[in-house]
Parts: structure tokens; C-alpha cells; sequence
């Protein structure tokens, strides 16, 4: 199994590489010039040629490349052109609201998720089923902007009880990990119902129920347990996604986390902030996919022994 | 269950009791959807509130019924030589930095210096006093027109006569720093305890991409304003501000970025009496190529000028919150010509003037090109014109480019049309003239590519004429030498600049100028 984990990990690390290389080339092919953009409308083109030369942007790509991963692994991902700071202490004041809106957010969908999804089964076809269900259908299918929009509405205007933006107490992360975990959530839901469902018409759960086991000692001991393995694997993915940054939901309650980060990066034609933010949604992508990877032959005996 | 949701509503009504907590006395909350990126003027030239609230400038630009006024803030007299080259400044006495410093004629000069040694951008204003070019180029340590005579006193010598300078040094750009403060900082500009000046606020916290507060300066000359600290949150959304605003969370809202459906049916109903507005000082135009090879025949230029009906455009887009522009120099800003006569919305003349031109069934086309990042309103006024285009036999196609892209290829290669805005900095017609059509490489940076050099030699020269009675008749002479006889500069409209003013708010008078920026000097807390 550590074999596994190490063969894994030196494959996510040539993917990082080619990652940061692709991109890095891609950033400076496409039309455009991030010095125009830096320096606005009251620039002129001897200014522009003379900033080009300064910042190093006239020079080889694979030059810039090299000196780019020279730095990074000094922990040196270069200075924002447009907030004028290192891209690393930028990318640390924005990582804490995005982790803490990740987790809360994480942890509705989980909680919720999972919850729908048990009583959808085990009341299957009953209208409890029906409302389970269409709740989630309604995270699945409603756009993360038009959800945060009604709750900001409703729970900040209207009722006036939690903070309509903001990131300033863990109140403010209420609606944003609403809007944002109940996609998750929905998910989720949709796919414990199904798992649990196969799960529950399995041989061995009739054996469990025949020697006497309690309903619920069946569904959380032997049922669950079982239709849990790819409901564990989907959330840690969804974790990874939600951690590598949430645009939308970050940028409508005005959290600055590493998503209104990246929007900010795209709109400013800023290059190093870009490929910090870019490079750190892929690490995180990667690491979570090697997390539910491991997790599953952890909690699979049979993946475990190589079958 | 009952449990769970006990608890759930006890969370709900202590979040309840911490979102509705009195709001401290003196505290003025706004919204911006772009914060700042730098607190340093020589790298920036969007970013002026912090420059204008916690600096001072020799001059200030402030409005009044008049229209805006160019008056004496830090610079206490001027005396002007007949020639119009020198400058004889004093300046007031007893003013101090807020870290209690005494602000001198020599941090006046370190101001000046600085902004041409950094030579970034916002170099223009010095670069016009006598040994500028010496001191940008390396060959002098010091901007040898500037002598200091003491502590109060200066003179300052141009290169050449410019009768604008005066409404130059009220530009944010000319904040003047603290030599001692900006020398010592490490990286100035970016951090708050650096930015130290001698204005009404000191700026106490600046945590990027989210907020910053300024908190009033005791050692500011000024009367105590009632606005005694400011939030700035940067929101991107404006409907969240709007819903921030509507919630008692945010004290005064600039209304440009949202909706004007949303404008015209919840703020100008339910706010009707809390709504403040200005003319915008600048102008929406329609800039043209002449190197495009139809834009380049003046028949065409002047059959896209009559096939726009801008008061359509204006009633329409603007909900008529906007006013025709016929010039170059808009309303508000000193020169403008509100008597020359603009396009009149014809049709059936531009059509006969295509037919002129030899392009009688429908040759012209070209590309009308559009900064991804265009405002909404820009976004449909583009999608107006070429609808008026299109009706009069013009093809005209949108293309929208990615922001950077645009300004490249607006700047390298050309793009052949473009709906623009100008947004003046400071309140003299040099800053919209000289910047289109000043030289050959303004008005090729532009892509408008105008040729007649002697129209650009009289711009240049345009400010060096001290006499203003004289100087007002060369501006318009010229404005309507290239708008009307060129054609090379379709004007448009002027939008209004409207702000909602919350419950706490007693009055606001906002900045005369193109920027959103304001004196929070000029709010006045209940």
C-alpha cells in the first residue's frame, strides 16, 4: 500500500510540473500584455517597453520558467502586479476564509446530505422520499449566485439575522456555506439514496435482519457502512474543489478568500497571481483525488490487498 | 429534532443581535466594487481615495454653483510671472504630517521628485517644470526648476507657459508626501503606517482585498468633520451592495454599477428624496481610425455621426440620466462650448453622404471593437449603434476583446472603432485634448490616428496661452475644428453620477471630477 501511496505522489507531482509549465506558457501566448494593463491609461509606449524590460517579461519563456520554479521552491511566487504584494502572503491572508468556508460549507453538505439521503431510502416512495429528494434536486439544479442571492435576501434583509457579506465573525459563513454546500449536499443525497438502496437488498443484510439485529443496527452497522464507500470518496473530492476556491459564492458574500483571488488575477491580467492561484487550485485538486484514492483502499480490504 | 431546532434558533437570534448592533457614532460605511491596490500615487491612477483624504494637495479642485473651482488649499499664495514660466509659492504655515512632522516646501519638492524618479505612470505634471528631463534621464539628482527658499516658500519654473497648472496641482496625483515617512518605508504604498500625510484621515488598517479604515487625523487643520472613521469594503457585486445598502449595513451607495432598472424602479421610488447626483465630468464617444480605409474618408466619419440618435440613446439606455455632448470638452469643465452644434439625428443625410463617398450599397463595414470589461450600459449602447449603423448600410461588427487584449492591440496594432469614455482628472480641457490629440503618438496610442500635425502642434501649444480669454477661443476653435470640420471625434453623451445616501446620512456632496473618489469631508453624518 505505501508502494501505491509513493507511486501516486510522483505521479501527482509530474502532473504539478506539467501543470505549472503549461500554463505558464499559456499565460504569455494569449493576446495581451500585462504591463498595458498594470499601467492603465496614462502610460506611454516607452513606459510600457521600459516596464517589460524591468519586469523581466521580454525575456525567454523557458528563462522566466526556470527562475519561476527557482523562486517557488524558496516559497518565492513573485509580486502581484496589481496589489503590489507577494503573491505567498496574499494567497495566506485569502487561504484561512476560504478553508473556513470550505469546512462549513463541507459540513452542511455532509450532514445534510447524508441525513436526506438515509430517510430518502429507508422511507423509499414515501412523500418524506419525494421532499428529501426534490430538496436535493433543488441544490443539484439551482445556480450557486441565484441561492445566495434569495438567502441573502431573505436571512439578511428581510429577517435581518445573519450579515448579508463579510467575513468578519463565523456568522458571516452561514449563508455562504449554505449556498455553496447544498450543491454538495444534493449530491450527496442522491447518491447515498441510490448506494443505500442497492445495499439494502444485498443477501447479507437479510442475514443480519434473521439473526435478530435491531432495523437500525442494520442500516447504521452493516448497510451504511457499505453504501458509504463511494458517498466518502465523492466528498472528498468535493472537499478538494471547495477548498481550491469558490468563485462565485466568494465573490457575491464578498469573502476574500484564494476564488475572488483567482477572479481578480483573470480580470487584471496578473500574471503571477494567476499562476499562484492556478498552481494552488491544481495542488489542492491533486492531493484531494490522492486523499479519496487512499481513503477507499483504507476503508476497502479488498482495494487494500491489490484487488 | 425539537432540540436541534431549539438550538438552530438560538445560534439564529445571537447572529440576530450581533448583525443588528448599534452602529458607533461617527462611522461612515461604503462599498467600492474595486478596492485599492496601492495607496501610492505613482503607481496608480484609479486608486485616489486614499490620496485625496489622507493627503493634501497645494490646490483642490471643489465644486460649486458656478461649476468646479480651482482653489487654495496648502498653497496659501501664488504669484505667477508675466511670462507664465515661474511660479512664486507660499505655503501655509503650521501644517503638520500626522505623525506631527512640519510639512515643508521640501517635501513639496520631494512630491515633484519623486513621481519623475519612479517614472511610472503620472509623470506628466512634473515633467513639465524646467529640468525634468535631466532628472528622469539620470544626468541630475535634482528637478533644478524647483528651488526652495525656506521652509514655506518656493518657486517653480516650466519648461513652457501652461495656464492649466494651477488645476494640475489639484489632481490626487500631486498629493504631497511626507519626505521622511516615504524615504524610511520599505515598500511604500502598501503599508498603512507609511502612508502618512497631512490630510483630514490617517488610514489605520488596510487588509487587501477586503476592507480598509480611515480614522480622522486630531492634527488636522481643518473643522472636525462628523464623519470620524471609514470602512471601505470591497464588494464586487453590486447587488449585494445594494442589498447591504437596502439593510442599513452601508451609509451611501454609488448607484453607477448597478442595474438601471434597478436605479429607475427601487432608488429613484423608494429613495427618491435620499439620491444625489452630478454630471460625471467626462464623456462616452465614438472614437474611429482614420488609418481604416473606409473610416478615413471624413463622408463616412460624418454619416456615422448622423445615423447615431444619441437622445434615443439617452432616453433608452440612460433612462435620461445622461446629456448629449456636441464637443470634445465636456460639461462642467472649464472651456466647454455649450453652443456648438452637434449632429443632428439624419438618416436619409447619411445615407446620401455614404452614396458620396462611392459607398452607396452597403461596402462599408468594419470592426467595432469592445473591452471585455465594458459597463453594461457601454455593453448596449455598442449593440444601439450598430442597430443605427446597420440601418443607415453600415456594417459595423462587435468584436469584444479580454481587457489586456484590448488595450494591446488598441495600442499596438489599431483596432478600427470603438465606443470610448474619458473621464477628466483634473478640471482643465488640456487632459481630454492633449491626451487624444496632443502629438502623433497620443492619438496613435489611441488608435485614432488623426494627421493633421498643425491641429496637434496648436494642442500642445494650447496651454502655454496665459491670457485665458484667448486660450478659451483656441480650445474651442480647435474642438470644433476636429469634431465638426474632421470629424474625427464622434461625441456622445455625458452620464450622471448618482449615490444613494443612507438613513445616517445628512448630506453629501461628491467630487466634481470623472472618478468616483470623494472628500469624505463632504459627508455629513446625521
Amino acid at each position: 500500500m505505501l508502494n501505491t501511496f509513493v507511486r501516486r505522489l510522483g505521479q501527482a507531482v509530474i502532473v504539478l510540473l506539467a501543470v505549472a509549465l503549461l500554463l505558464f506558457v499559456m499565460l504569455r501566448i494569449i493576446p495581451g500584455n500585462p504591463v498595458t494593463t498594470m499601467m492603465g491609461e496614462h502610460a506611454d509606449s516607452a513606459t510600457i517597453e521600459r516596464m517589460t524590460r524591468e519586469m523581466g517579461l521580454d525575456q525567454p519563456i523557458l528563462t522566466q520558467f526556470f527562475q519561476y520554479l527557482l523562486g517557488a521552491v524558496r516559497g518565492d511566487f513573485g509580486t502581484s502586479y496589481s496589489l503590489k504584494k507577494p503573491v505567498a502572503e496574499l494567497m495566506g491572508a485569502a487561504l484561512g476564509n476560504t478553508v473556513k468556508l470550505a469546512v462549513f460549507a463541507s459540513l452542511f453538505a455532509w450532514v445534510t446530505g447524508i441525513l436526506c439521503g438515509v430517510l430518502a431510502a429507508v422511507r423509499k416512495n414515501s412523500i418524506p422520499d419525494r421532499l428529501f429528494m426534490g430538496f436535493s434536486l433543488l441544490g443539484v439544479s439551482m445556480p450557486v449566485f441565484v441561492t445566495a442571492m434569495v438567502l441573502q435576501y431573505v436571512f439578511g434583509y428581510l429577517l435581518r439575522w445573519l450579515p448579508i457579506s463579510g467575513a468578519e465573525s463565523w456568522t458571516s459563513f452561514i449563508l455562504p456555506a449554505i449556498a455553496l454546500g447544498w450543491n454538495s449536499a444534493g449530491s450527496i443525497a442522491r447518491l447515498v439514496r441510490s448506494t443505500l438502496l442497492g445495499v439494502l437488498e444485498e443477501d447479507y443484510i437479510d442475514t443480519a435482519r434473521a439473526k435478530g439485529r435491531t432495523p437500525l443496527g442494520v442500516l447504521t452497522r452493516h448497510a451504511l457502512r457499505n453504501a458509504m464507500l463511494p458517498v466518502i470518496t465523492m466528498m472528498a473530492i468535493q472537499f478538494s474543489g471547495l477548498l481550491s476556491g469558490a468563485v462565485i459564492t466568494e465573490t457575491v458574500f464578498s469573502i476574500n478568500g484564494i476564488g475572488q483571488l483567482t477572479v481578480r488575477a483573470i480580470s487584471g491580467r496578473d500574471i503571477p497571481l494567476m499562476q499562484g492561484t492556478v498552481l494552488f487550485a491544481v495542488t489542492i485538486v491533486i492531493l484531494g483525488n490522492l486523499a479519496a484514492d487512499s481513503l477507499y483502499s483504507v476503508l476497502d480490504p479488498r482495494i487494500r490487498k491489490g484487488g | 429534532m425539537k432540540k436541534l431546532i431549539s438550538i438552530l434558533l438560538v445560534i439564529m437570534l445571537l447572529a440576530a443581535g450581533a448583525a443588528a448592533a448599534e452602529v458607533e457614532e461617527g462611522l461612515l460605511r461604503i462599498a467600492v466594487l474595486y478596492e485599492i491596490t496601492t495607496m501610492d500615487v505613482t503607481e496608480t491612477s484609479d486608486d485616489y481615495f486614499v490620496p485625496m483624504n489622507v493627503y493634501e494637495r497645494l490646490f483642490e479642485t471643489r465644486p460649486s454653483p458656478a461649476g468646479a473651482q480651482v482653489e487654495k488649499s496648502l498653497c496659501t499664495d501664488v504669484q505667477i510671472s508675466e511670462d507664465g514660466l515661474t511660479y512664486d509659492f507660499t505655503i501655509a504655515d503650521g501644517v503638520v504630517f500626522s505623525n506631527g512632522d512640519p510639512l515643508t516646501a521640501s517635501d513639496v519638492k520631494f512630491t515633484f521628485e519623486r513621481l519623475l524618479k519612479v517614472n511610472k505612470m503620472n509623470t506628466d505634471i512634473p515633467s513639465e517644470v524646467a529640468g525634468s528631463d535631466e532628472l528622469t534621464g539620470g544626468t541630475a539628482d535634482s528637478l533644478s526648476g524647483f528651488v526652495v527658499k525656506d521652509d514655506t516658500h518656493f518657486t517653480v519654473t516650466l519648461k513652457a507657459p501652461n495656464a492649466g497648472f494651477l488645476a494640475e496641482l489639484s489632481s490626487p496625483v500631486m498629493s504631497i508626501l511626507d519626505e521622511k515617512s516615504v524615504t524610511a518605508a520599505a515598500n511604500f504604498g502598501s503599508d498603512p503606517k507609511d502612508t502618512i500625510g497631512s490630510g483630514p484621515y490617517v488610514i489605520k488598517e488596510w487588509a487587501a482585498n477586503d476592507h480598509y479604515i480611515l480614522e480622522y487625523n486630531p492634527k488636522w487643520r481643518g473643522e472636525k468633520p462628523t464623519v470620524t472613521k471609514v470602512i471601505v469594503y470591497a464588494i464586487k457585486e453590486a447587488a449585494t451592495q445594494s442589498t447591504k445598502f437596502q439593510a442599513g449595513e452601508l451609509d451611501l451607495l454609488d448607484l453607477q454599477s448597478l442595474d438601471t432598472m434597478v436605479v429607475e424602479q427601487t432608488y429613484k421610488t423608494q429613495y427618491a428624496d435620499r439620491i444625489v447626483e452630478v454630471p460625471q465630468a467626462g464623456q462616452i464617444f465614438l472614437a474611429m481610425n482614420e488609418n481604416n480605409e473606409f473610416l478615413k474618408d471624413i463622408n463616412v466619419r460624418k454619416a456615422i455621426g448622423m445615423a447615431i440618435d444619441v437622445d434615443g440613446i439617452i432616453a433608452g439606455i440612460y433612462s435620461g440620466n445622461a446629456a448629449r455632448e456636441n464637443g470634445i470638452i465636456p460639461a462642467g469643465v472649464w472651456a466647454h462650448n455649450d453652443q456648438l452644434e452637434g449632429y443632428s439625428y439624419d438618416p436619409e443625410g447619411a445615407k446620401q453622404l455614404l452614396a458620396q463617398a462611392g459607398y452607396a450599397s452597403g461596402q462599408v463595414h468594419f470592426e467595432l471593437a469592445m473591452d471585455s470589461n465594458a459597463q453594461t450600459d457601454i455593453q448596449t449602447v455598442y449593440a444601439a449603434i450598430q442597430q443605427m449603423l446597420q440601418e443607415v448600410g453600415i456594417n459595423a461588427e462587435i468584436k469584444s476583446y479580454e481587457h489586456s487584449a484590448y488595450l494591446e492591440k488598441r495600442r499596438t496594432e489599431g483596432i478600427d472603432c470603438a465606443i470610448a469614455k474619458w473621464l477628466m482628472d483634473y478640471n482643465d480641457p488640456a487632459n481630454i485634448m492633449y491626451t487624444f490629440f496632443g502629438s502623433a503618438e497620443n492619438t496613435k496610442q489611441r488608435s485614432l490616428n488623426y494627421p493633421d500635425t498643425e491641429v496637434m502642434a496648436r494642442v500642445a501649444a494650447a496651454p502655454a496661452i496665459v491670457n485665458d480669454d484667448a486660450r478659451l477661443a483656441e480650445y474651442q476653435a480647435l474642438e470644433k475644428k476636429i469634431v465638426r470640420e474632421d470629424a474625427a471625434w464622434i461625441p456622445l453623451l455625458e452620464g450622471r453620477h448618482l449615490y444613494c445616501m443612507g438613513d445616517r446620512v445628512q448630506s453629501f456632496t461628491p467630487q466634481w471630477a470623472g472618478f468616483t473618489d470623494f472628500y469624505v469631508t463632504d459627508v455629513v453624518l446625521k
